[in-house]
């Protein structure tokens, strides 16, 4: 089987397995107010490391798809100029990584890698890339009322895509490997034999957990038929525009975007970098054109946009996944409450005439 | 396990000339360093297709083939708009910069052998036009009558003119140029691209014809809109997109219009393609 038990206490000796191993680990704090966030754990955080808190903004995406990241070195004299390509093979391992954040990787694998070009940058980082998923079971602290992972069908309890994933029982803490490198792992003394009980207390609080979200149902579904088939009317989307405040805030904290620009520096004296950045569509800027002609000028239609790329049916059936994973980000750091949540419902009350 | 290619290093080229076009358009003849990228690439490109130009330092962008892949000789014609196009217009012979492609999916000209071809462009809309033009011409027997219309503002916004002196003398082909305002020297129609359809010795018809047009958005609109009066249908017009590109590879998303990433699903699209993709042209 591959399902253990692990006690309570020894949860994070996880960690310093992984860190023995020769990962990086990247795990969740707490900062101060409702501030949490992912950085790598050393000797002297490594105690700190919280299993249930509210999910960080700033999504674990960053660990395989930097914010910015050199993409190549290129040195010129008078000899010529040299093109030094940096690919980043460094082992690294996500702690606490929850259900929808993994689902925002496997779309990420989708987009990235399965297309006719591969993307090697991200290639490199996914295949030396181990996630220990953590399932929200901690009402209070890990879920809030934006989340929506039920109906993106993504959590609280990932079925894939993890290496391991860790569930509360209380004094004792499920184990399942998702893969054979998690699996290795079992081969630690920490690990122990699960037995049915364990399984049936896993299934209970599941349940339990269902219940609490606020967000069950969505429209998810009819918008996505709405949006596919150009259902949505030019008024919705003008009324979903002028809420924006194009802040691009709703694309930087989401776990499935993938755009990016592209931009030279330079380094040292004759030595250019080449770095590519998170890019946001809400910004204006991103589609302008050489004479400033800017095909998407009015900012309804940039709105228009993200909301097509994520929800088009085309696009779901050429990534097998959708590229909004229910996190509930979106909605927690929109000034004008267009989150997907809101989107989705606004959709919804537009085509039932309301 | 296969290494995977990595799509975003450019790869290194030399500049071997430079020839002034027109007002801020050179022509830059180049090579790749490594002879054999120079022959895969040669293998590789088809009319319609584009690369990604580096200029280091300055940044990328994406440029189109306007050589046929019958010449075998490379070169790019670019127009100076910002910091790299810039940056390429001060380069002489014997600079380096990067190239990476070919990439998008060209005209794919064996689809329509048997057919007759209307070329149609204005400004420097001519860039992309030019590589299927001397394709055709190169595998003549494959199509049927090719028309060539040609405009600019003014007689030195015409790019390309030796090709044309050339093509005026030929029985393979009809060329024909247009000027929106002429110059002393110019001796040759006056008027919109457009007006050209209604020249006496055109004889212009829609059936078994395909339309290529390239142009500035205005153009573009006038010469559907004649083209349509002729009898094309959506389908028989095809044009290239331009959008804002950062990787050529369908990664980066800026050139994502409808359902469509312009960079791999295009840049070569129909009339009837780019109308259900809902965004101005
Ligand atoms: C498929 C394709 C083929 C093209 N072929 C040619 C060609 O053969 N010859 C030619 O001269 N030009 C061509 N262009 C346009 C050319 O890519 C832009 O002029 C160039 O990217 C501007 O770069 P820059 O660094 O000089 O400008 P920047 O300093 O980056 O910007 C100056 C202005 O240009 C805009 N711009 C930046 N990048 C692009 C872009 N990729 N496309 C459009 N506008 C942009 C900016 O928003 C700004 O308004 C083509 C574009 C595409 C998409
Ligand atoms: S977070 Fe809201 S206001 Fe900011 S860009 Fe996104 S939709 Fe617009
Ligand atoms: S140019 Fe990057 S996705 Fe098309």
């Amino acid at each position: 089987m591959r399902a253990r038990i692990i006690q309570r206490e020894s949860v994070l000796e996880i960690i310093d397995i992984l860190r023995r191993e020769g990962y990086d680990v990247a795990a969740p704090f707490r900062g101060r107010g409702r501030d949490t966030f992912f950085d790598l754990v050393t000797d002297a955080n490594k105690d700190d490391v919280r299993v249930h808190l509210p999910n960080p903004y700033y999504p674990p995406k960053r660990f395989v798809l930097p914010h910015i990241e050199r993409m190549m070195n290129i040195k010129c004299d008078d000899g010529g100029c040299c093109v030094q390509p940096e690919t980043d093979v460094t082992p690294l391992a996500v702690f606490g990584i929850r259900s929808c954040d993994v689902a925002g990787i496997q779309h990420l694998d989708r987009f990235y890698l399965d297309r006719d070009f591969k993307d090697v940058y991200y290639e490199r980082r996914r295949d030396n890339l181990f996630l220990v998923n953590v399932v929200c079971t901690d009402i209070e602290n890990d879920i809030d009322e934006m989340c929506f992972c039920m109906c993106a069908d993504t959590g609280p309890a990932a079925r894939g895509h993890f290496d391991l994933q860790l569930m509360d029982l209380g004094e004792v803490f499920m184990v399942v490997a998702g893969s054979a490198k998690g699996e290795k792992l079992f081969e630690h003394r920490i690990f122990e034999k699960a037995d049915a009980a364990h399984v049936e207390k896993r299934r209970e609080i599941l349940a339990g957990v269902r219940r609490a979200f606020k967000k069950k149902v969505s429209w998810f579904s009819a918008a996505v038929r709405l949006v596919s088939r150009g259902g949505v009317s030019e008024q919705t989307w003008e009324e979903i525009g002028n809420r924006c405040l194009e802040c691009g805030g709703c694309t930087y904290v989401c776990p499935a975007c993938t755009c990016f620009t592209v931009s030279d520096r330079c380094s040292a004296a004759g030595e250019v970098e080449r770095v590519r950045i998170w890019d946001s569509c809400a910004l204006s800027g991103y589609t302008r054109m050489a004479g400033g002609f800017n095909p998407r000028k009015a900012v309804h239609d940039r709105r228009n946009r993200r909301f097509f790329r994520k929800l088009a049916h085309y696009f779901v059936q050429r990534e097998l996944s959708v590229a909004c994973v229910g996190c509930g980000r979106c909605e927690n750091v929109c000034h004008g409450n267009i989150g997907m949540p809101s989107v989705v419902e606004i959709l919804r009350r537009s085509s039932a005439g309301m | 396990m296969s290494v995977t290619e990595n799509i975003y290093e450019p790869k290194p080229a030399v500049l071997e000339r430079v020839v002034d076009e027109i007002d801020e358009v050179k022509t830059f003849y180049w090579r790749f360093i490594d002879e054999s990228e120079q022959r895969r690439f040669l293998e590789r490109f088809e009319p319609g297709q584009f690369a990604q130009v580096s200029i280091f330092g300055h940044g990328e962008f994406p440029a189109s083939l306007p050589p046929s892949p019958t010449e075998g000789e490379l070169f790019f014609t670019v127009r100076k708009v910002g910091s790299a196009t810039s940056a390429m217009h001060e380069m002489g012979p014997g600079a380096v910069f990067g190239v990476r492609g070919p990439y998008g999916n060209g005209f794919k000209m064996e689809s329509y052998a048997g057919m007759n071809l209307v070329f149609v462009a204005g400004g420097i809309g001519m860039i992309p036009l030019r590589s299927c033009i001397v394709y055709a011409l190169a595998n003549r027997e494959m199509f049927g009558d090719v028309k060539v219309f040609y405009g600019a503002r003014e007689p030195r916004g015409l790019m390309y003119m030796p090709l044309w002196r050339e093509y005026e003398e030929s029985k393979d082909v009809e060329c024909h140029l247009t000027v929106d305002k002429a110059d002393a020297e110019w001796s040759g129609h006056v008027g919109v691209v457009g007006s050209l359809f209604k020249k006496r010795d055109v004889n212009l018809t829609s059936k078994n014809t395909v339309a290529f047009v390239c142009g500035p958005p205005v153009m573009f609109r006038f010469v559907i809109r004649d083209l349509k009066t002729l009898g094309f249908s959506d389908s028989q017009i095809i044009s290239t997109l331009e959008r804002y590109m950062k990787c050529g590879v369908g990664k980066c998303g800026h050139c994502c219009i409808g359902v469509a990433y312009v960079c791999v699903d295009g840049p070569v699209f129909t009339y009837k393609q780019i109308k259900q993709l809902g965004e101005d042209i």
